[in-house]
């Protein structure tokens, strides 16, 4: 009990730290959260010009895609606002031999260098994102109640974390591979996929990005909550595959740290 | 003309420390196309024309344009450029008889070989796959304006990450503006989707900006999207636009000089 008090006491420092500065540097943030509305826009104009042309992807409709890109913007936003920097920092730092003064602080070094920056443009943005998700909800006639919106919220919450393991096993590799800039790139890649409904991955696709990497799932079990209700086959798949990747993420870090050969003389 | 020679050399093996990053790009490819792939496929389901394209021409555009990318595509020139401004390095440039612009054309040459190089085995390894999803014209007029198309696009490419690189004369940090271009870019590009497939008034206007010849245009001409009379009209766009890009980017050169601050001794 005392860890999670020390642990959110620290966070919350991180946090107000992180707001001041935000708050200083008002032309950046402007220009940040402007670039995250307008990756979001990207998304819906190439939905929009798909769906004018066909009628369906997949069996969904404009639509139902657009509650699946929503979900998927709403978990990256969640994801960029409350880890991005701090993880893509991690991975400069290793290079760079900066990791020292993050091993030097008083916590767990995953926890000490993935919270240390919240960004206020990505949290910004994920109301935005949510305001996607409503006005697809609005638009297909649906009427979620209490239960449906804590359960998607949930569902949301499992996808930050799949989304954090993946990103802090990308951003690892940099324990390996000192020369190798942007591998936290392939993050992005692989969230690529989460865009797209599950039932157009066929044969090695849906193995691959359905049952081995939880791309697909993460997104596509909150749109199906609000789409079709409770399905506990969806919920304890992405309670698995949140659980199993969050622990391999701890293992390959803890690995990756072992090598890490620091920049001291 | 000689000491440019040698700036090409110096990246070619600069960049050739860096093939991890061209190599870890190469996967990324592979991914956009796996990506591509599901998702258009899924929309080609049931409808054997979209835009008028078959499935085949659709994913041949996109990977002829995936490929461009790796050849001509601006991948962190500006980054660069903003990084000698800031560190201060750009002073030693000042002092030698050498134009920055054709020293920083010189290594993205360079750095272009390389990351061909790579395009081109990552597109060897996924011919066999992808072959019969395939279909490429075989009109010889089409490489005859596809070419200079493509040199033309990679002037263009470069000249304005050249001019958001100069910004750091003026912006301690660029990366925000750098990535804001870069979501107009994707999506006014055609690397989100085809352009032609837009409404026909939204594209008349897409076409007479520089955007529309940074991917779209060349990859148009190759995969025969767009028949000849357009091809020589867009040409004449481009050129244009390739002129108006090069001057702006020496009039943004001279003016940042004008704010630029040597210090240190």
């Amino acid at each position: 009990m005392n860890t999670l008090k020390r642990y959110t006491h620290i966070w919350l420092a991180s946090a107000r730290y992180s707001l001041v500065r935000a708050t200083m540097f008002r032309g950046d943030l402007f220009i940040w959260a402007s670039v995250e509305l307008l990756w979001i826009s990207v998304n819906v104009i190439m939905v929009g010009v798909i769906y004018s042309h066909t009628q369906t992807v997949a069996g969904w409709t404009m639509y139902q895609m657009l509650l699946l890109v929503g979900t998927s913007m709403l978990i990256q936003r969640f994801v960029m606002g409350f880890f991005w920097s701090g993880i893509f920092d991690m991975g400069r730092n290793v290079r760079s031999g900066l990791f020292d003064f993050v091993l030097a602080q008083p916590g767990d070094p995953l926890f000490m260098a993935s919270t240390r920056k919240l960004e206020l443009d990505g949290l910004l943005n994920s109301v935005v994102a949510g305001a996607l998700v409503v006005y697809s909800v609005r638009k297909l006639g649906l009427h979620p109640g209490p239960l449906d919106i804590v359960l998607y919220a949930l569902m949301v919450a499992c996808g930050v974390m799949i989304h954090f393991s993946a990103l802090v096993m990308a951003t690892s590799l940099a324990f390996w591979i000192t020369s190798a800039q942007g591998v936290e790139g392939i993050y992005f890649n692989l969230m690529e996929f989460s865009r797209i409904p599950r039932e157009a991955f066929k044969g090695i696709a849906s193995v691959a990005f359905v049952w081995v990497l939880p791309v697909v799932i993460v997104s596509n079990a909150p749109a199906r909550q609000i789409l079709y209700g409770f399905d506990p086959v969806w919920m304890a798949g992405l309670c698995a595959a949140t659980a199993g990747w969050l622990a391999l993420a701890v293992v390959v870090f803890r690995s990756g740290l072992k090598r890490y050969t620091s920049a001291s003389s | 003309m000689m000491k440019y020679g040698q700036a090409f050399m110096v990246g070619l093996q600069s960049n050739l420390v860096y093939r991890w990053n061209f190599g870890v790009r190469s996967i990324f490819w592979f991914f956009h196309l796996a990506v591509v792939y599901i998702l258009w496929g899924a929309a080609y389901t049931g409808n054997p024309l979209i835009g008028g394209y078959t499935f085949a021409q659709t994913l041949t555009y996109f990977l002829v344009i995936f490929v461009l990318q790796f050849f001509i595509g601006a991948f962190n020139e500006d980054y660069q450029i903003s990084e000698d401004i800031r560190t201060g390095l750009i002073n030693q440039f000042l002092l030698k008889p050498i134009n920055y612009f054709a020293y920083r054309l010189s290594v993205f040459t360079a750095a272009r070989v390389v990351s061909g190089a790579f395009g081109i085995a990552a597109l060897v390894l996924a011919l066999p796959l992808l072959r019969s999803h395939l279909d490429l014209p075989n009109e010889g007029w089409r490489l005859l304006l596809g070419i200079p198309a493509m040199f033309l696009t990679a002037i263009i490419q470069f000249s304005i990450a050249y001019c958001f690189g100069l910004l750091a004369f003026w912006f301690l940090e660029i990366q925000g503006f750098v990535i804001l271009s870069m979501a107009v870019e994707t999506l006014l590009g055609g690397q989100v989707v085809p352009l032609d497939l837009l409404p026909m008034k939204v594209f008349n206007v897409v076409r007479f900006l520089p955007f529309f010849y940074q991917a779209y245009f060349p990859a148009a001409i190759i995969t025969g999207r767009q028949g000849i009379d357009f091809a020589l009209q867009g040409l004449a766009i481009q050129s244009f636009w390739a002129i108006v890009l090069v001057c702006l980017a020496e009039f943004v050169w001279r003016r940042g000089l004008k704010h630029h601050t040597a210090a240190g001794g």
